[in-house]
């Protein structure tokens, strides 16, 4: 059997793109995280 | 058992002991790293005042005085003119002519390294400000007076510049593309540019004034003073001295239409890398369908070509819009007009990055070309050999494709950090509480890691 991966390398650029996404997942939840935390802090 | 035909599938260029992706990652990695030490170990504002002090009377004398800023500025028009008559009546092969190679390659890389490392040095070799500062002082001493000029328009900013360094890429690298060669431009279409662009310079030197349009209208003095801001070196007053290196940037991009001229830097780089790589297949499908909509070869590729352009730099501005969108979500933010002004000298060191990662290998190549056979038989026309160096020829084993890689990624990495230390630093002055600081500058790390990540996936395909 084969995998059709001969054209594998045309999608290297998600390699490129995964750490972008990594840091702005992190910054998004951090970002909520915060906010909540400052809110909870508001209210008591 | 299953046999993976992977054996062309990832390969690249260099043969690196690790994929080149995964550079990207631990240039990431560097990144987060230095955000992180920046937070806790940077808690006051240190780039704002440029703590400036004048070196030495004479030497400041010898080079920034008059008699050297006229030798410099008549070298400037002595070398413009040899470019202007190669082009003109050299060769047309583009990689023979004298004109295309010191035009395209010797002035346009040359410069932004000098001026990081020395300062502004293309204010002493402008040959437009030599002749219009010649032609003001010979007006000044017949009529009397001072030469009159007209207000230069406050909104109309750095925009001319902006623009005019997206025309220079542009017919470079879209005009001129013919491939097989460094820069395709043909030699005579070099010259009559440098004319027209000599005669349109000259003109707005002549309404606005030759400082004022210097500082803000002409394409080479504000691209290359912009690069200059990061340099160690600055003039005050007419005295030479030494600054902290980058300080000088905070202030340069208070000018309208500033952020234009920075992201039209990067954007055209990265419009140059991508173009015979990651846009290639996007090109070629816009290409076909002009074609097919009836339009001539040439124009179908320099439309689609210039649609890329401007793309790029609609995707660049994207990005780092959204850095400063970012921002304004932190608590005491600015207003957006005031943040994406602010940081925009951020940028300044990346727009350098990409110039070194992209053009470093073609620099080291094309400048043997320039000192050896160009400057010999700077007509191309094998009928002269100067100095005896006519049938030298460019050494590309000088550097191997592994050194040129990591050239590349250490230009990127060096640069972006310092475009995250800027960002910082400005940050600490619109959020003195540096917690809140470094909160604001989230953003801006996604910024600089995306803009590292595009940049090494464009050499990765392309090898730069």
């Amino acid at each position: 059997m084969i995998l059709p991966l001969a054209h594998v390398g045309h999608y290297l650029w998600i390699l490129y793109v995964l750490p972008v996404l990594i840091v702005v997942f992190s910054i998004v939840k951090t970002t909520i995280s915060e906010k909540r935390a400052a809110r909870e802090e508001e209210r008591d | 058992m299953i046999f993976l035909p992977l054996a062309h599938a990832l390969v690249t260029r260099q043969d690196l002991p690790i994929p080149a992706w995964l550079f990207a990652w631990a240039a990431s990695i560097v990144l987060i790293v230095s955000f992180f030490a920046l937070s806790v170990a940077w808690r006051t504002p240190r780039f704002e005042k440029e703590r400036w002090r004048p070196l030495g009377a004479g030497l400041s004398r010898l080079l920034i005085g008059a008699p050297a800023q006229a030798l410099c500025g008549a070298i400037g028009v002595f070398l413009l003119g040899v470019a202007i008559y190669c082009g003109l009546h050299g060769t047309s092969a583009p990689d023979r002519n004298f004109a295309v190679t010191f035009l395209f390659i010797t002035c346009w890389l040359g410069f932004p390294l000098f001026s990081v490392l020395l300062g502004n040095v293309f204010q002493l070799f402008s040959p437009w400000r030599a002749i219009g500062r010649a032609v003001g002082g010979g007006f000044s001493r017949i009529a009397g007076q001072r030469p009159a000029h007209l207000a230069y328009p406050e909104a109309l900013g750095r925009w001319p510049a902006a623009i005019g360094l997206l025309a220079f890429v542009w017919l470079e690298v879209v005009y001129g593309a013919s491939g097989g060669v460094a820069v395709g431009l043909s030699p005579h279409v070099s010259g009559v540019a440098a004319l027209v662009y000599s005669a349109y310079t000259l003109v707005m030197m002549v309404l606005f004034g030759v400082e004022e349009w210097c500082e803000r209208g002409e394409v080479f003095s504000v691209y290359f003073g912009m690069l200059s801001q990061l340099s160690p070196f600055g003039v005050k007053d007419g005295r030479l001295g030494r600054r902290r290196p980058m300080s000088a940037a905070t202030h340069w991009a208070t000018i309208p239409g500033s952020v234009a001229v920075v992201i039209a830097s990067i954007a055209s780089t990265s419009f140059d890398g991508a173009q015979e790589g990651a846009f290639k297949a996007g090109i070629e499908s816009l290409f076909n369908r002009f074609v097919d909509a009836g339009l001539g070869l040439a124009t179908s590729l320099r439309l689609s070509s210039t649609i890329f352009m401007a793309l790029t730099f609609g995707g660049v501005a994207l990005v780092y819009l959204l850095g400063v969108r970012g921002m304004r979500t932190v608590r005491g933010a600015p207003s957006l007009k005031t943040l994406r002004i602010g940081f925009a000298h951020t940028l300044i060191p990346i727009a350098f990055a990409y110039l070194v990662a992209h053009y470093f290998s073609l620099f080291v190549f094309q400048e043997q070309a320039q000192f050896t056979y160009l400057l010999s038989d700077p007509l191309g026309t094998a009928t002269t050999d100067l100095f005896g160096t006519a049938s030298s020829g460019v050494n590309f084993n000088i550097i191997s494709a592994n050194t040129i890689w990591y050239v590349q990624v250490a230009a990127l990495v060096v640069g972006h950090v310092a475009g995250l230390t800027l960002a910082h630093d400005r940050a600490l002055v619109y959020w003195p509480n540096y917690r809140q600081a470094t909160r604001s500058q989230y953003w801006m790390l996604a910024v600089m890691v995306a803009f590292t990540c595009f940049g090494l996936y464009l050499l990765s395909v392309t090898g730069g």
